[in-house]
């Protein structure tokens, strides 16, 4: 069940890091304001460069603003261990103690996080699981893949069994097989109640798995909503495959303009503009003895979307 | 709060002791310290007082090697790998985290300092001309073990803000100087320059003084004894020490880990 109250509310978050010898500030967050709801997967998107990392950071109280504010749970961020014990991290491309196993590891972050050798014990033995190292639990981590780290890295933000679970770009570095899994350990936590912002500029993942997504761009806000919302309810175009393909005269016979389609192997692939029209192109290709095999209607996806506010931010979308 | 420093400081301890540099410079400082056996041999005269000085020298130099070597790293080789990420985001203070490395790394040395003491003074005792237990060694060791705990709270300190590289120039003058701020006080009161003289007075009270930790030429001489020596010493490692870690805290509460 969805609900409206804020877990986490950012207002006017701007960041500056000093480079070069003479220390120059080049701003990497401009005026950045959003909130995450209780119970929601949001997704926070944007290439890389683009700020994403650095807000998680913020958040996690590992860099600090010099304008704005971050509150969560309804009080303003403090150093306070009770913030902190609700709050799942994961680091993007996790980084451990390579001296340590992965058993090791879990126990020193239950110490951290206050919790009892016995419930850090079961809690270990349960997340190894469900991310797929409970065979690894006790090789050294300086032995792990890619992949390995990354999975531990989901089952130490997990362990404590926090209310809110901030994910720095959790696909990151998985196989297919990784990344499902990790799309259902997402889902699961939402079903158990949890709410959870990642990051990822894999819009894919963010697309099948978000309630709503925050799309970031040179530090700037380029769109916040919910993902149908932000997709529309607007087709681009139907999308119809016939067989077999038509030479022009007979397109032509179908009244169906050449440029309209193009050929994909032995099929032929048409767009029509909208509906009427697609009804009518049907109706010329049943007469000129052609299987219409499917007829789709396509819509905007997320990259699209984000192509488009990237390259025009002022567009005015469903709940920027 | 306790608990968490504890954990941390386990988790350096344990840490330091996977570390195979370390014990390569213990394996050779105990290789030196046995070697005074045979050294005292081509010496002339107080065999014992040899194997005391020069082993005494060797736990000092080996401590100050292992201290500035494990020191630097404390908390840089925590950022550059990023691992301070996620230990910063449980719920953990970022002072805990600094105590914690500092108290981890002060038992390692503890246990380092007492091995090699403990090797000078079985060879002290077995020493074939006049050999004795002589608990002077493990007093004087006590006195480099603190002094080694402070170098690790100034390397600490500096590797907050720094390059392991720069840490280590620093922590290592400040060594150098620490053992002469005797001398710098002397030479500042001999001026007749009023400025002179006050600044030597405040660098004399600023810098550390290593000296209140060394006993190594009493127990050479065999005039060292008792362990009330130890009570100053300690109290001024406490003061000075927790200066410096009030300061890293300090410095590293508001440091951004880009």
């Amino acid at each position: 069940m969805m609900h409206e109250r804020p877990i986490l509310a950012i207002e006017g978050l701007s960041k500056s890091y000093p480079t070069g010898f003479w220390r120059k500030p080049v701003r990497v967050l401009s005026d950045l304001s959003c909130e995450v709801r209780e119970n929601e997967i949001v997704g926070f998107l944007g290439p890389n460069g683009a700020g994403k990392t650095t807000t998680i950071k913020i958040l996690n109280r590992l860099a600090f603003p010099d304008a704005g504010k971050v509150t969560l749970f309804g009080g303003r961020v403090r150093d306070g261990a009770d913030v902190r014990r609700r709050i799942g991290f994961m680091p993007e491309q996790p980084y451990f103690y390579e001296y340590l196993t992965g058993g090791e590891f879990l126990r020193l972050c239950g110490q951290l996080c206050g919790m009892s050798p016995s419930k850090t014990e079961s809690r270990s033995l349960e997340l190894l699981a469900k991310v797929g190292l409970s065979m690894a639990r006790g090789t050294a981590i300086r032995k792990y893949s890619k992949g390995m780290m990354q999975r531990l890295g989901l089952a130490q933000a997990l362990l404590h069994d926090p209310e809110l679970v901030i994910l720095d770009e959790p696909m990151s570095g998985l196989d297919p097989m990784g990344r499902m899994e990790v799309r259902g350990i997402i889902r699961d936590l939402k079903a158990a109640g949890k709410t959870v912002f990642f990051s990822s500029h894999i819009l894919s993942d963010v697309e099948a798995l978000c309630d709503r997504v925050i799309m970031l761009h040179k530090g700037r806000k380029v769109a916040e909503g919910r993902v149908e919302e932000l997709i529309g309810a607007e087709t681009l175009y139907i999308e119809l495959v016939v067989s077999p393909g038509l030479s022009a005269d007979r397109l032509a016979a179908a009244e169906i303009p050449p440029e309209a389609g193009f050929a994909q192997g032995a099929l032929l692939v048409l767009r029509a503009p909208d509906s009427g029209q697609a009804n009518r192109w049907i109706a010329g290709l049943l007469r000129e003895g052609c299987t219409v095999l499917s007829c789709v209607p396509v819509k905007k996806n997320l990259e699209e979307i984000f192509m488009e506010r990237i390259e025009n931010p002022s567009a005015t979308g469903a709940a920027s | 709060m306790f608990r968490r420093i504890f954990s941390i400081a386990a988790n350096t301890f344990r840490e330091t002791i996977r570390n195979k540099i370390l014990y390569a410079i213990l394996a050779f400082a105990l290789f030196v310290i046995g070697m005074t056996f045979f050294l005292a041999d081509l010496s002339v005269g107080d065999f014992a007082r040899i194997i005391a000085d020069v082993g005494l020298a060797s736990i000092h130099i080996f401590g100050v090697i292992m201290a500035v070597f494990l020191g630097i790293n404390l908390v840089s080789n925590e950022v550059d790998r990023k691992t301070i990420y996620i230990i910063l985001s449980k719920p953990v203070r970022r002072f805990e985290f600094i105590f914690g490395k500092t108290f981890g790394l002060s038992v390692t040395l503890l246990l380092t300092t007492l091995a090699m003491a403990t090797v000078l003074f079985l060879v002290h005792l077995s020493y074939r001309y006049g050999g004795r237990a002589e608990v002077g060694i493990f007093i004087a060791s006590a006195g480099i073990y603190m002094e080694l705990v402070l170098l690790t709270c100034l390397a600490s300190l500096f590797s907050t803000f720094t390059t392991p590289v720069l840490s280590a120039i620093f922590t290592l003058s400040l060594f150098l100087v620490g053992h002469l701020t005797k001398y710098l006080y002397v030479l500042g009161e001999q001026s007749k320059a009023v400025g002179v003289r006050w600044g030597s007075r405040f660098l004399f009270y600023i810098l550390p003084n290593l000296e209140n930790f060394n006993w190594k030429n009493e127990v050479a001489y065999g005039g060292l004894k008792s362990f009330s020596i130890l009570g100053w010493a300690a109290g001024y490692l406490v003061a000075y020490a927790a200066c410096v870690l009030c300061l890293s805290c300090l410095l590293f509460a508001r440091k951004d880990f880009k």
